[in-house]
């Protein structure tokens, strides 16, 4: 095996309450992360898979342990803008339309104008938002306002695509059909994507491997190699072998 | 659609509303000149018919009255959310900032507009300085305190995705910061503009020798009711258009913000 992507070494992260009794939000986590891999951090609320991605993403800092990425610190990789994230909200600017909103990143990148332009046009496409572009987002639905967020983060062609429950607050048709979208991008350009969710049928038809967290204190409970063929449409869904692994995951959480 | 009907529902009030008004002055007016019987009656509350006219008639002389104390208000008023802006910007950049400055800011407002204009024009010894200052200093808190709102209203997530690609501190508030708070000044502007106004207006009655106060004042003094009554009228329409020309610029700059947005519950 290839020295591993993103490294992930005996991380641990405190809350510090004032009434004594810290939060331990996760304990000693060690995980190694391939190029090119679809990660999934799959637990219930409270497991600390989103603190786990923050961490990554240098948007927290560990109280103990270290993460590696490409032997460099996740403040490097920040600095350096190697990486797309995608939140739990759209995180639109509401004065901004469709398109100046995925332009945003890139003008504070001082990415030249014509080059802005060819990609906001690749990746509307990319998203199916084509006509929205001079829309504001108050005039979107919340799964095509979620689309212009992921489309925002694509725009930057990032080394790696950071998603914190990206589809949570959708309802399950949008969401299947946003999943299948998104492996489809991903099959074009395979970026390093960490995903989280809390959504079991989800995490398995999109990853290549699902990290199973649980909570108090939040630590990784279970790693299963999903080895479903690629490309993966929708009616994978209703094959006995992701009935199965959806199954194994559940029981993993029956045990806990 | 539903927000057409709601705009000329809107339209209809206010029609009503001021068509009432006239009624019931009219009506005080008649009860208190010939059923009251009172002899000042049409110094007192004259027919708003006779104010009109003697507004039509004396429009110059209120106009130009007028416009030399909404100009050095407007100019006050410029002067007054420049530095309130400026104030909220640098309390939101630091918080010492903000426990050193707040605390005034929270005094100057208790010290009355009243005993604080002489002070300020026996300093400079002039009108229209005097004018534009207190209409700065009327203006500037309003603006601080909503503008600061919201500046603090910003939603952590939509830093954390300015922070997750570097941005500088000044990119930043170029970005986010400040267009997102751009409601909440409209906020401070609009509650501002017609204070400033009036602040003009009170300067005038210190002993200038222009302005729409001093008609007002000398109006009062030489017992000519009408043109008291329509001077009084031609301030509250300052006020008035100062608060919709704010009103105007708002629409123009924030256009997003046309149409009510749908805040939660939007599904694909």
């Amino acid at each position: 095996m290839n020295a591993p992507e993103i490294q992930i070494k005996n991380v641990s992260m405190v809350y510090p309450v004032n009434n004594g009794q810290d939060i331990v939000a996760l304990t000693d986590v060690n995980l190694d992360i391939q190029e090119g891999e679809f990660i999934s951090l799959l637990g219930p609320s409270g497991c600390g898979k989103t603190t786990l991605l923050r961490i990554i993403a240098d948007l927290n800092q560990p109280t103990a342990g270290s993460v590696a990425i490409r032997g460099q610190s996740p403040r490097d990789i920040r600095m350096q803008r190697k990486y797309g994230i995608v939140f739990q909200n759209p995180v639109l600017y509401d004065w901004r339309t469709v398109r100046r909103n995925i332009c945003m990143p890139m003008e504070i990148m001082g990415i030249p104008k014509k080059e802005r332009t060819a990609r906001i046009n690749r990746v509307l496409e990319l998203v199916g938002l084509q006509d929205f572009g001079d829309k504001y987002p108050f005039e979107l639905s919340g799964g095509m306002q979620q689309r212009v967020g992921i489309a925002r983060a694509l725009a930057l062609d990032p080394e790696f695509l950071f998603m914190d429950e990206p589809f949570s607050a959708l309802d399950e048709f949008t969401r299947e059909k946003l999943n299948e979208d998104l492996l489809s991008i991903w099959s074009k350009a395979k970026k390093t994507v960490i995903f989280v969710t809390h959504n079991i049928p989800e995490s398995v038809f999109l990853s290549d491997r699902v990290v199973v967290l649980s909570p108090h204190p939040g630590r990784i409970s279970a790693i299963v190699d999903i080895n479903l063929p690629r490309p993966r449409e929708n009616s994978i869904r209703e094959t006995p072998e992701f009935y199965e692994y959806v199954t194994k995951i559940r029981r993993s959480f029956e045990g806990v | 659609m539903s927000v057409a009907i709601g705009k000329r529902e809107q339209r209809i009030v206010a029609i009503v509303w001021v068509i009432g008004i006239i009624v019931v002055w009219e009506l005080a007016s008649f009860l208190l000149k010939y059923v009251i019987q009172d002899p000042m009656a049409s110094a007192k509350l004259p027919y708003p018919h006779i104010v009109a006219m003697t507004f039509v008639e004396n429009w110059k002389i209120l106009l130009e009255a007028g416009l030399v104390t909404f100009s050095r208000a407007a100019i006050g008023f410029a002067l007054g959310s420049s530095v309130g802006i400026l104030l909220a910007v640098l309390m939101s950049l630091s918080k010492t900032m903000e426990r050193i400055a707040f605390p005034y800011l929270i005094v100057s407002q208790m010290i009355p507009v009243l005993g604080l204009a002489p002070i300020i024009f026996n300093i400079v010894r002039d009108m229209n300085v005097s004018r534009i200052m207190i209409a700065a200093y009327i203006t500037f808190f309003p603006v601080a305190v909503n503008m600061l709102s919201g500046l603090k209203s910003v939603e952590q997530e939509k830093k954390d995705l300015l922070f997750s690609i570097a941005s500088s501190k000044f990119k930043v508030y170029q970005k986010l910061m400040l267009p997102f708070s751009m409601s909440y000044l409209f906020t401070g502007l609009k509650i501002a503009a017609p204070m400033a106004v009036t602040a003009s207006i009170l300067v005038d009655m210190l002993g200038s020798k222009s302005g729409i106060g001093v008609k007002i004042l000398y109006s009062l003094y030489s017992n000519s009711s009408n043109i008291f009554w329509a001077s009084v009228l031609t301030s509250a329409f300052m006020g008035i258009i100062s608060f919709y020309v704010v009103v105007f610029a708002e629409r123009l700059c924030l256009p997003w913000q046309k149409a009510t947005p749908r805040k939660e519950g939007v599904r694909a």
